[in-house]
C-alpha cells in the first residue's frame, strides 16, 4: 500500500463528512474549469460561432450582443470566438512544457534519491541553480536566445519546472526507499532499473500530479506574459496575452476588450490551482490544513 | 554566527558564478544571432563577421566569458551593441527604480498576508478563515499584468486619480514618486500576497495549537498579546523564508510591470535587450536581477538564523 493511502486511512474520524464535500467541491470546481480550457482548445472548431480571423469592419468594437455575445474587436472580429481559439496556443504550450519538467525532474529525482552519494549532491546543486533564477527570467533569457517560436517556449517553460518536478520526486522517492516493499523486491534479486519502475514509479505519482496541475496553470500564465509582451504568438493568430496587450489600448471605451481575454486566463489558472489543491486534499488529506 | 554568515556568503558567491555562466550559455546559444539582429535580416555574411570580430564574438565561448568576467569584476558590463552606451552606468542609474517596486510590492504583499493570514488561523475553519482562504486562491489566479490593466482602467481612465505610466524620482518629488509607483507595486504585491497568505495561515495554525500558546492563553494572558508577542514571532521564522522565494518571483514580474507602466528600471532593459537581442545589456540586466534575488534569500537565512538559533547547526551542517 502506498504512503498516501495510508494517511488517508489514518484521517480523523470526526471531520470526515464536512472534509470529504469540501475535497469534492475543490475537485469539482477546478476539473470543471480545467475542462473548460481543455474542451475549447480541442474543440474551438466545434464551438467558436465565428472564425477568429474574419475580419467586419462595419462590425468593429461593438458592444456583446445577441449576435456577438462577447462582442467584436477592432477589426470586426469576434471576441468570444477569438478567446475560444486562444485556448490553443495555451494549452499546446502548457501540455509540452509540463511534459518537458515532469519527465525531466522525475527521472532526475528518483535517480538521485536512489543512488544518493554523489549522483545526488551533483545533480541537486545543479537543480538548486536552476532554482536560484527568477523563473519567468530564464525563461525569457531562454526565449530571447533560442528564438520566440512556439516550439522553444515550450522547452524554456518546461526546463525552468524541472527543478521543482525534482525535489519532490526526490523527497517521494527518499520516504518510499524507507518502505519495507523495496527492501522485500532487493532482497528477491529485482534489479535497479526494475525497481526504479514497477516498485518506486508508482508510489511518487500522486504528489507529481498535484504539482502537474499548478504548473500547468503556471505555464499558461507565463505563455500569456510572452504573448502580452509581444514575444509570443502573433497577430492575427489569437493567444489571451496577445489579445490582452491589443484590447487594452481600446480601455477607455471599450473595456471588455481587456476584461474578457484576462477573465479566461484567470478561470483556466484558478481551474488548474484548484484541480491541484483538490487533488492534493484526494491523495493526502494530511495536508489540507 | 560569523561561521555561518561565512558560510552564506561562500555559497552566495559561488552560486552567482555558476548563475552567471548559466546566464552567458543561455544568451550564446544561438551563435550569430546578436549580428543578425544588431545588422537586420539582410546582412551580408562579411558585415556579420565583421560584427562579430569587432565585438569579440568570434572566440570560443569560455574565452568570452572569462573576459566578460574580468570586466564586470571591475564594474564594466561592456557596451550596448545597439547604441554603444556603456552598459555599468545604465544598469546602476535603473537599479533604484526597480528596487523600489520590488520592495513597495513586497510590504504591500507583507502587509496584506500577516495580518489576513493571522486572523484565517485565528478563526480556523470558521466563517473568517473560508472567506480569508477564497480571497487568497481567487487572488492567486489573477495575472498579475491583467491586474494592472484593471487598475489603469478603474483608476486612470475611470476615477482620473493616478497616472497610468512614467515616473519622478523620489528625491524630486516624493509624493509625484508614489502617485507613480503604487499601481504598479499594488498588481505586483496584491498577486504575490496570495501565496504568503496561505503560508502564514498554514504556519500560524501550527503554532496556535502548539503547548506553549495553550498554556499562555491558560494562564490568562489576553489572546491579542498572546498572539502578537508569543504566537507571531515564532510563526515569522518560516514565513520568512517562503518570503524571499515569493521575492524572487516578484522580481520576475517587474520585466513586464514595468513595460506596461512605462517605468524606466531594470526590467524593461531585460525586454529591451531581448526584443534588439542586445547581449551585454540583456546579461548585464539579468545579472542585476539574479544578484538581487539571491542577496534576498542569504539575507533572510541570515535572519531566520539569529531569530532561530536552532537552525544555525542544522544549516551549517549541510
Amino acid at each position: 500500500m502506498s504512503a498516501p493511502t495510508t494517511a488517508a486511512v489514518a484521517a480523523p474520524r470526526s471531520t470526515g463528512r464536512r472534509v470529504n464535500w469540501r475535497r469534492y467541491r475543490l475537485l469539482a470546481i477546478g476539473g470543471s474549469l480545467a475542462a473548460l480550457t481543455l474542451l475549447s482548445a480541442l474543440f474551438a472548431h466545434v464551438i467558436a460561432p465565428y472564425s477568429p480571423y474574419d475580419l467586419n469592419v462595419a462590425e468593429m468594437l461593438q458592444g456583446p450582443s445577441g449576435a456577438h455575445w462577447l462582442g467584436t474587436d477592432e477589426l470586426g472580429r469576434d471576441v468570444l470566438s477569438r478567446t475560444i481559439y486562444a485556448a490553443r496556443i495555451s494549452v499546446e504550450v502548457a501540455v509540452v512544457a509540463v511534459s518537458v519538467g515532469l519527465l525531466g525532474g522525475t527521472i532526475i529525482g528518483i535517480v538521485s534519491a536512489y543512488f544518493g552519494g554523489l549522483v545526488d549532491l551533483a545533480l541537486m546543486r545543479l537543480m538548486e541553480l536552476l532554482f536560484s533564477f527568477p523563473a519567468i527570467l530564464l525563461a525569457i533569457v531562454l526565449m530571447a536566445s533560442l528564438g520566440t517560436s512556439i516550439l522553444n517556449a515550450m522547452v524554456a517553460i518546461g526546463i525552468i519546472f524541472i527543478p521543482g518536478f525534482s525535489r519532490l520526486a526526490r523527497a517521494s522517492t527518499q520516504a518510499v526507499l524507507r518502505q519495507q516493499y523495496v527492501e522485500a523486491a532487493r532482497t528477491v534479486g529485482m534489479g535497479d532499473l526494475r525497481i526504479l519502475v514497477r516498485e518506486i514509479l508508482p508510489n511518487v505519482i500522486a504528489p507529481l500530479l498535484v504539482e502537474a496541475a499548478v504548473a500547468f496553470a503556471y505555464a499558461v500564465l507565463l505563455e500569456s506574459a510572452r504573448s502580452f509582451l509581444g514575444l509570443g504568438a502573433q497577430p492575427p493568430e489569437p493567444s489571451w496575452g496577445n489579445m490582452l496587450n491589443t484590447g487594452r489600448g481600446f480601455m477607455a471605451r471599450d473595456p471588455w476588450l481587456g476584461i474578457v481575454p484576462g477573465m479566461a486566463m484567470f478561470l483556466c489558472v484558478l481551474g488548474f490551482n484548484l484541480l491541484g489543491d483538490g487533488l492534493r486534499d484526494l491523495f493526502d488529506p494530511h495536508l489540507r490544513d | 554566527m560569523i561561521r555561518l554568515i561565512l558560510i552564506r556568503l561562500l555559497a552566495f558567491i559561488s552560486t552567482l558564478i555558476a548563475a552567471s555562466i548559466v546566464l552567458f550559455i543561455a544568451i550564446n546559444v544561438v551563435p550569430g544571432s546578436a549580428a543578425r539582429a544588431a545588422l537586420g535580416i539582410d546582412a551580408t555574411p562579411q558585415a556579420i563577421m565583421r560584427f562579430e570580430a569587432m565585438n569579440g564574438l568570434n572566440r570560443p565561448l569560455h574565452v568570452q566569458y572569462l573576459d566578460w568576467l574580468r570586466k564586470a569584476l571591475t564594474g564594466d558590463f561592456g557596451t550596448s551593441f545597439q547604441n554603444r552606451v556603456p552598459v555599468g552606468p545604465e544598469l546602476l542609474k535603473r537599479l533604484p527604480i526597480t528596487l523600489e517596486l520590488a520592495v513597495l510590492a513586497f510590504l504591500i504583499a507583507n502587509l496584506i498576508a500577516i495580518p489576513l493570514g493571522t486572523a484565517a488561523a485565528f478563526f480556523h475553519q470558521e466563517g473568517p478563515d473560508s472567506l480569508i482562504t477564497l480571497a487568497a486562491t481567487i487572488l492567486g489566479a489573477i495575472p498579475n499584468f491583467w491586474l494592472a490593466t484593471l487598475l489603469v482602467l478603474a483608476f486612470t481612465l475611470k476615477l482620473h486619480l493616478l497616472p497610468a505610466g512614467g515616473y519622478a524620482p523620489f528625491f524630486d518629488n516624493p509624493g509625484r514618486n508614489l502617485e507613480h509607483m503604487i499601481m504598479p507595486a499594488a498588481s505586483l504585491g496584491l498577486v504575490s500576497s496570495a501565496l504568503l497568505l496561505r503560508i502564514m495561515r498554514t504556519t500560524m495554525i501550527e503554532v496556535l495549537g502548539s503547548d506553549y500558546i495553550r498554556t499562555a492563553l491558560a494562564k490568562g494572558a489576553p489572546r491579542g498579546v498572546v498572539i502578537v508577542r508569543h504566537a507571531l514571532k515564532n510563526a515569522l521564522i518560516p514565513f520568512l523564508t517562503v518570503g524571499a522565494v515569493e521575492f524572487g518571483f516578484l522580481f520576475g514580474g517587474v520585466v513586464i510591470i514595468e513595460d506596461i507602466f512605462l517605468l524606466p528600471g531594470i526590467g524593461s532593459l531585460v525586454l529591451v535587450g531581448i526584443i534588439n537581442r542586445d547581449y551585454p545589456v540583456l546579461l548585464g540586466a539579468a545579472l542585476v536581477v539574479t544578484i538581487a534575488v539571491l542577496t534576498a534569500n542569504m539575507l533572510v537565512d541570515i535572519v531566520a538564523s539569529v531569530l532561530d538559533p536552532r537552525q544555525v547547526h542544522s544549516r551549517a551542517g549541510r
